[in-house]
């Protein structure tokens, strides 16, 4: 037989359940809380460097802005500047005393308005001439203030210049003089910046329009930053999925720089395969305890079932001999025992059983004995009446008739029979026996005609008539046997045969039942009939046996069910 | 509690902590949104010009207008091919780069624009309908190996049927290269006569030989495989610069000067500023600029700058026609392939 859903399987899925889906649950709501807290970590971490870097650029401007302030104030730069070579030794101190906090920083020119180079804090210029119609130093003439910009095609190297500003000068008198340049190389940039982002993090300036100006590396203004700016112009984050690297942004307004901070994420490739792998790990641990806890606990209840299941098949296959041992001291233990149990009855109740059906079964053969050839005895007999009649021996016809009556009723196949044809049959025999014991007792009968249709075993009354007449009345003179049908509460027929004769020996007396019979010899008719009543109706059945009225006589009571003729027997 | 109920709950458990763990994923972005520049403040330029070229004029652009520009860089064709399908939903606002016959033969594409200075530019080189806005001149020269050749023996068009050079030219294939086009059909002009004897003609003298890049055409010269060559003179002058050993000549029997442009794409995203950047490419301080860094010629007056180049006037120009050039495209290509491959089957 095939199960859909076999108590193991079931089991192995229940302890599967109950175990991964808490685990998985608390790995996935762990990870997500230690994400989220190092992610917030790591986000004030990197605004706190963020904000360091954007304070420095701030300091460095404010440095730039008072140079240019000072410069434009300056009573010999502009003129210097505008109208040649004048005092030089002047105009360097001017340019010296207005750069002094921020010299170490970058390197400030002065070109004329023709964009032509004169004075320098550094021995050499960046650019002997620079384009006055073009980039900063044009910017610079647009507008009042400092203006800065990133350098075109700036080169490798530390000393490459990356990032320039310029402020217009003019003379008092509003002429056009020249421009300051300002200008901070890769070196500058990392003096400056260097320690005010962490050491595993790495920053990106860009320019307004986030144009790669400097980079920590210099390899990721080529490779980070057009990504990054194709990702703003996009509108999209600038951490994307499965990136390694979170991103911090921040403005410095006045020289249009951005701070770009990229730093590892919080939970980088390796940890979160680590956390995975563990997950995994204590996932695959779990199937195989639930595995094992299935087997090992269905094995314990699977095997007592299925001995339990083999020993019922057996049973079914009517093999009582069975036994299943009770191995444990448990429920399916107690079950095993209270199978055994109910085997052990079972099989005695079935021996019983082949017992009774023994027994009535050798009552019947004797029985058959008894009657040995009475086809040819009937026949012999009314060939006796005949001839007795034609001889004119009336007895002998009466006595013939009878005997065949007696025998036909023997012989017929009905085990059951009315009261009423039983009493008849009984009554041809007791005017045989009047003929042969010359009239010495009389006989009487008295059947409610309520109770004449009940049905009875056959030949039940003769073989006690018989005893009280062979037994009781031997020797009697004025013998008498009466029988009487009485029917007792609702279910029970009491049939008593009572006679005067001599009485029964004391130890007769009582209940037929039970008695052997070796002890029953030479009342071989009483037992029969007791032994019928009892295979037929049970135990309860039986004769009774007890002394008359008066201490004369016996009566012997035989109690059966209550049943009639049109009632199907059982 | 019967199944169905213990069931919604478990789910209902579950949701919550999806949603608890959905939330954790949630990151707060930074106020990067404050620093994304608005739909005005974009212009997208698809530009078939070298990154040096382009990168310091935009660069400019966006600092003098506060444009934020986003490129597209990639071949003259290629893109041009790209406008043709994007023309009912396109993406580009400007067409940066490429010769001018090739943006007319895509005029579908583009929509007219006068830039503010068209009245101010070179009249031989501006727009007559205002389609595209010229960037730079770009004359066809012809260059010579200093090493092998002897000064004066090459000063026109005519000189390269002589038999001296015979497969000694190096020229690019016209289906190829724009510019080498360009080139073939001012030798037409400039040689006259009936155009299938000339190309017959020029076929001969390449001995059937053409190269398949236009740079290859420097290289060629100037490591003396082979001894003259048709190119570009903002090509040549940047090889003279880098100290190859090549010279410049341009013809006697005259030359063409076809610009190279930007052009305005038909139902631009931002119209404002392209027409703000097609000012700027044909404006005085580009055409300074390009002239003073990259020997590009400009295609206006520029006051005051320094004359590194010969000035176009005392240049002898074809009249070069260029929508004759765009028409008869595909059939000087015919011809010329004909011829060069020996003139056998048509």
């Amino acid at each position: 037989m095939k199960l859909r859903h076999s108590f193991r399987t079931r089991l192995f899925a229940g302890f599967l359940l109950a175990s991964l889906l808490p685990l998985l649950l608390c790995s996935a709501m762990l990870l997500q809380i230690f994400r989220l807290r190092m992610d917030t970590q790591a986000q004030e971490e990197s605004q706190e460097q963020l904000d360091h870097v954007i304070s420095v650029l701030d300091g460095l401007y404010a440095g730039f802005r008072q140079t240019s302030l000072a410069l434009q104030a300056s009573p010999y730069v502009a003129p210097a500047l505008a109208q040649g070579q004048q005092d030089s030794a002047m105009v360097y101190s001017e340019l010296y005393s207005a750069t002094e906090g921020s010299r170490s920083s970058a390197q400030f020119d002065l070109y004329d308005r023709e964009g032509i180079w004169r004075y320098s804090t550094q021995s050499f210029p960046i650019y002997q001439e620079m384009p006055i119609h073009w980039g900063v130093l044009h910017a610079a003439r647009q507008s009042d203030g400092l203006v800065f910009s990133q350098v075109e095609g700036s080169g490798e190297g530390n000393s490459a210049p990356l990032f320039q500003g310029a402020a217009h000068l003019t003379t008092p008198d509003g002429r056009d003089a020249g421009y300051l340049v300002i200008t901070m190389t890769r070196d500058d940039f990392h003096q400056l910046l260097d320690g005010t982002y962490g050491s595993q993090n790495d920053l990106l300036l860009l320019n307004q329009y986030w144009r790669p100006v400097y980079a920590s590396q210099s390899a990721l203004a080529d490779t980070l930053a057009p990504r990054l700016r194709e990702q703003l112009l996009a509108g999209e984050a600038l951490h994307q999925e499965g990136d390694e690297f979170a991103y911090g942004t921040a403005l410095q307004e006045e020289m249009g720089l951005y701070a770009v901070l990229q730093l590892p994420q919080a939970l980088n490739q390796s940890t979160r395969g680590l956390l995975t792998t563990v997950t995994v790990g204590s996932a695959l641990v779990c199937v195989v305890i639930s595995i094992l806890m299935g087997l090992r606990l269905s094995r314990q209840m699977f095997y007592p079932i299925e001995r339990l299941h083999s020993a019922i098949g057996e049973v079914a296959h009517n093999n009582l001999d069975v036994y299943v041992p009770p191995y444990q001291n448990d429920e399916l233990g107690q079950l095993a025992q209270r199978f055994n149990g109910m085997l052990v009855a079972l099989k005695h109740n079935q021996e019983q059983l082949v017992e009774n059906q023994r027994e009535l079964n050798q009552a019947q053969i004797r029985m058959l004995q008894a009657q040995l050839n009475p086809h040819f005895l009937c026949n012999t007999l009314d060939t006796m009446k005949w001839i007795s009649k034609i001889n004119q021996v009336p007895q002998v016809a009466l006595m013939s008739t009878n005997l065949a009556d007696i025998l036909r009723f023997c012989i017929s196949p009905e085990e059951f029979v009315p009261l009423r044809r039983e009493v008849e049959i009984l009554q041809r025999y007791i005017e045989i026996q009047k003929i042969r014991l010359s009239g010495a007792f009389s006989f009487h009968a008295e059947i409610p005609p309520e109770l004449e249709d009940c049905l009875v075993p056959k030949m039940i009354l003769q073989p006690i008539v018989e005893n009280a007449i062979l037994h009781g009345l031997d020797g009697v003179e004025d013998g008498h046997i009466q029988i009487q049908a009485e029917r007792v509460g609702e279910t029970l027929l009491k049939i008593v045969v009572t006679d005067n004769g001599k009485g029964l020996p004391q130890d007769m007396t009582g209940a037929y039942a039970h008695r052997s019979r070796e002890l029953s010899r030479g009342h071989l008719g009483l037992y029969n009939v007791d032994t019928i009543l009892r295979k037929y109706y049970g135990e309860d059945f039986g004769l009774y046996l007890s002394a008359g009225p008066l201490g004369r006589g016996a009566v012997v009571s035989a109690t059966l069910p209550l049943r009639r003729e049109e009632e199907p027997e059982c | 509690m019967n199944i169905p109920a213990r069931r919604r709950l478990l789910s209902l458990v579950l949701a919550c902590l999806l949603t608890a763990s959905g939330c954790a994923l949630e990151r707060s972005a930074p106020a990067l949104s404050a620093f994304v520049p608005s739909e005005e403040d974009r212009l997208v330029v698809y530009t078939s010009h070298k990154e040096e070229v382009y990168q310091p004029i935009i660069k400019e652009f966006e600092e003098r207008t506060g444009i934020w520009v986003e490129l597209v860089p990639g071949g003259t064709n290629e893109l041009l091919e790209r406008l043709a399908e994007e023309k009912d939903r396109p993406k580009a606002d400007v067409m940066f780069g490429g010769g001018v016959d090739s943006l007319e033969a895509y005029r579908d594409c583009f929509t007219p624009y006068f830039c503010q200075d068209w009245a101010l530019l070179t009249p031989s080189m501006r727009s007559s309908d205002g389609l595209w806005t010229p960037f730079s001149a770009l004359p066809v020269v012809l260059i010579y190996n200093t090493k092998l050749v002897p000064q004066g023996r090459l000063t026109a068009w005519q000189d390269l049927f002589s038999p001296a050079w015979q497969g000694r030219i190096a020229f690019c294939d016209p289906s190829i290269s724009g510019s080498s086009f360009t080139g073939l059909v001012t030798l037409l002009r400039a040689v006259g006569g009936d155009v299938d004897d000339t190309l017959m003609a020029f076929a001969v003298s390449l001995d059937g030989r053409q190269l398949s890049s236009s740079g290859d055409v420097l290289t060629s010269v100037a490591s003396g495989t082979d001894l003259v060559g048709i190119t570009l003179e903002e090509t040549a002058l940047k090889r003279v610069a880098a100290g190859d050993d090549i010279a410049l000549v341009y013809p006697a029997d005259g030359t063409s000067c076809v610009p190279d442009g930007g052009a305005m794409v038909k139902n631009a995203p931002h119209p404002e500023n392209a027409q703000l950047f097609l000012d700027f490419i044909s404006g005085e301080d580009v055409q300074r600029r390009m002239e003073e860094s990259f020997s590009r010629r400009p295609i206006r007056s520029v006051p005051d700058h320094s004359q590194a180049l010969l000035p176009l006037s005392e240049i002898s120009l074809v009249d070069y026609d260029i929508s004759w050039a765009s028409e008869h495209h595909n059939g000087v290509l015919m011809s010329w392939a004909f011829f060069l491959g020996g003139g056998e089957q048509p």
